[in-house]
């Protein structure tokens, strides 16, 4: 009895402190972490795909007019499975290693993007014009810093 | 499996012999899986026959199947472990009364299934010793079946107040001793009611199910097969990657999909690290249970470097995300490698270190030995899975009766003890803990290379089923999934290991003393709640005054809408 009292103290003692100071000081996660989604709106031509795969359905695409994607992610959904990321033919989803996201305000939790697309010449809806060049001519056209072309 | 062929056949020929001409249809789909149609008079005799030859009951899968074949059919899985064979047992049910014999008289394990199956798809078993409500909550109306096809997946049925669940008449002369819904040892909701003389337990009652999601009926009516793999691996906070591995395992043996070798390897060393946390992680809440948190403290200590590899190999310390029909979404870096070795190294250390500890503990000897026994017969008897089965002498593991991932290539070593109490289920899940991680280095050198994804072109085809079995930490997980047409599982079952074991609870706290409940549920590994009254007594005017259900929970309402201020 004695002995395992002394082993278990032992391990105790040699445990030492394991505690982190965090959030005193930063905790970084491991390389490849799956964090909080970050958009690149330059590189986005409105393919949709990412709504396709998302399984907790956080990412709704709707038409505004025939010019106009908006893709809105109500990104207090995600589950951060990463599988917008991997469908993304543009790179334009990539996961953060962001995972401080606590918020009392449920707006923080919606990213909007919107897409400028062309209308078909045949069926007047959104679609992607050939080359990123081709949408540049439409008018109305956005940069992504809000300047118009 | 040659071998396996032949087995099948003389199954199908000794259920034939015994109930001619009451077989109807007995067909192959994936080879380790003999499905036999039977007449519904026959379910009885053919259920014996397949007990005669060492069959173990596995669940139901009921399956509203009225858009296929006009009737509702009742599954019942099988194993039959020494010979790596799934025996399915199909009948139909009437489609305007659907009943079929319970066979909860043979197989005591069958107890839950058939009630469950009575509460989500409305098949009543005829003859059931105990037929109340065991899935549904106590205020979801009579007559609505939530896993039929024609239920809609939100439908909401009005609150209904002043409900509560059906009581059992405790014996004569034994006062009932209320646990839970919410007990501060067991982190989840669920309601015991002890019957006790004095200080011993004569009996017991349950009421589960607090924690229904319906995560089935999500999966078979709104996502699709490659999203489902993220709402399974969310089935437990624990086996994660286990429930993730089965349903993708049980798609792919439907569909037929042949996984590269080197993506069963992964999920193989995954799910032994999975292990290895999760045994850590119990070993300390058993420790907490009786008192003992040194052991808490020191395992989790322990257990932390795991979660943390887990988060560099997967991108997160628990929702992995990694499986997908086919293989996996992200390969082991060669980088990790050596960083794995290096904390399976520190974990036996410690674990070994710990074990030599505690095995000298009087007190924790005290506490365990002969504490919750199991016999092996009435393991066998209901069924039960993993740890506490081995414990109980009952040779039974997943991973060497069906071998999966890897386990062909890199078996484990069968933990088994004989005598059935808490100390040996410790016993087994250290055993098991130092044999994971023996695993996870043999799998580590013998890692092939090539990819981890083999890509799905063709549409997975329709109404083939595959049942996958996956041994968790806490025992065998088992998926069941019949495919369907748009995408998606037409029906998809999940029984998890604590299912079988929980059932085996009255028997094992029978004439034990109070105090060793929670630790006998504990040593299950259980995944636990509501004072229907409270006494309050004024201290300073000692006046005493009953609470009833509704005043508590008005009261308690209202302190939500107050932000928790009193």
């Amino acid at each position: 009895m004695l002995t395992a009292k002394l082993r278990e103290a032992l391990i105790c003692f040699r445990a030492g402190r394991v505690t982190l100071p965090y959030p005193f000081a930063p905790h970084d996660p491991a390389p490849g972490f799956r964090g909080k989604i970050t958009l690149d709106p330059d590189r986005c031509f409105g393919c949709g795909g990412c709504a396709n795969v998302c399984p907790a359905g956080v990412i709704q695409v709707r038409d505004a007019g025939q010019l106009l994607r908006v893709l809105e992610f109500q990104w207090r959904r995600c589950t951060y499975c990463g599988r917008c990321e991997e469908v993304c033919p543009e790179q334009a989803i990539t996961m953060s290693q962001q995972f401080e996201t606590a918020t009392d305000r449920g707006d923080d939790m919606v990213m909007r993007l919107e897409v400028f697309m062309g209308p078909c010449q045949r069926c007047g809806r959104c679609y992607t014009p050939p080359t990123p060049l081709d949408r540049m001519d439409r008018t109305g056209f956005r940069t992504s810093d809000g300047g118009r072309s | 499996m040659a071998n396996v062929q032949g087995v099948a056949a003389q199954v199908n020929e000794a259920v034939a012999g015994r109930i001619g001409a009451g077989l109807r249809v007995a067909s192959q789909g994936p080879p380790d899986t003999l499905r036999l149609v039977v007449a519904p008079e026959k379910l009885r005799s053919a259920t014996e026959e397949l007990l005669r030859l060492r069959a173990r009951f596995l669940i139901t899968v009921g399956i509203d199947t009225r858009p296929l074949t006009a009737d509702y059919r009742v599954l019942y899985l099988f194993s039959l472990d020494a010979e790596h064979l799934f025996v399915v047992l199909e009948c139909a049910a009437d489609p305007d009364d659907p009943h079929v014999d319970s066979i909860t008289s043979l197989v005591p394990g069958a107890n839950w299934a058939e009630r469950e199956c009575r509460d989500a798809v409305g098949v009543t078993p005829d003859g059931h010793p105990d037929p109340r409500r065991l899935l549904l909550a106590d205020d979801w109306p009579e007559g609505l079946f939530p896993l039929r096809r024609d239920f809609p997946y939100d439908y909401r049925p009005p609150a209904a107040g002043g409900v509560a669940p059906v009581p059992k008449q405790p014996p004569e002369g034994a006062s009932v001793l209320p646990i839970g819904p919410f007990f501060p040892v067991l982190e989840e909701p669920s309601y015991w009611r002890l019957f006790v003389e004095g200080e011993t337990v004569v009996g017991c009652d349950y009421r589960g199910f607090y924690n229904h999601r319906g995560i089935e009926k999500l999966g078979e009516s709104v996502l699709t097969y490659n999203e489902i793999p993220y709402l399974a691996e969310r089935i437990c906070g624990i086996c994660g990657f286990i429930h993730s591995t089965a349903y993708c395992q049980a798609v792919e043996k439907a569909a037929g999909i042949e996984v590269p070798r080197r993506a069963r390897y992964i999920r193989s060393i995954m799910l032994e690290l999975e292990r290895v946390h999760s045994h850590l992680l119990w070993l300390g809440i058993a420790g907490h249970i009786l008192g003992f948190d040194t052991v808490l403290m020191q395992t989790w200590r322990m257990r932390e470097p795991v979660m943390w590899l887990a988060e560099e190999i997967s991108g997160n310390r628990k929702t992995y995300g990694m499986n997908t029909i086919g293989g996996l979404r992200r390969d082991l870096p060669a980088a990790v490698v050596p960083k794995v070795l290096k904390v399976v190294d520190e974990v036996e250390r410690e674990s070994v270190a710990v074990r030599d500890a505690i095995v000298g503990d009087t007190t924790l000897l005290a506490r365990t030995k002969n504490v919750g026994v199991l016999t092996g017969e009435w393991a066998r008897q209901v069924c039960v899975v993993g740890p506490p089965a081995r414990a109980s002498g009952v040779p039974i593991d997943a991973r060497l009766d069906h071998p999966y991932a890897a386990y062909d290539e890199v078996p484990p070593r069968l933990c088994t003890q004989q005598a059935g109490d808490t100390w040996s289920r410790l016993l087994v899940r250290v055993e098991e803990l130092l044999d994971s991680i023996r695993q996870v280095r043999e799998g580590l050198a013998r890692l092939p290379d090539g990819e981890v994804l083999v890509e799905v072109v063709d549409e997975i085809p329709r109404d083939r089923i595959g049942i996958s079995v996956v041994e968790a930490p806490r025992g065998e997980a088992v998926h069941f999934v019949m495919t369907g047409g748009d995408n998606r599982p037409y029906r998809w079952r999940v029984r998890a290991p604590t299912y079988p074991n929980l059932q085996a609870m009255p028997a094992m706290i029978d004439h034990a003393a109070i105090a060793d409940f929670p630790i006998t549920l504990g040593s299950l590994d259980p995944c636990f709640s509501c004072t229907e009254r409270v006494e309050a007594i004024d201290v300073r005017t000692r006046t005493r005054r009953v609470y009833s259900h509704k005043e508590l929970l008005a009261m308690s309402r209202d302190l939500t809408r107050r932000g928790g201020r009193r």
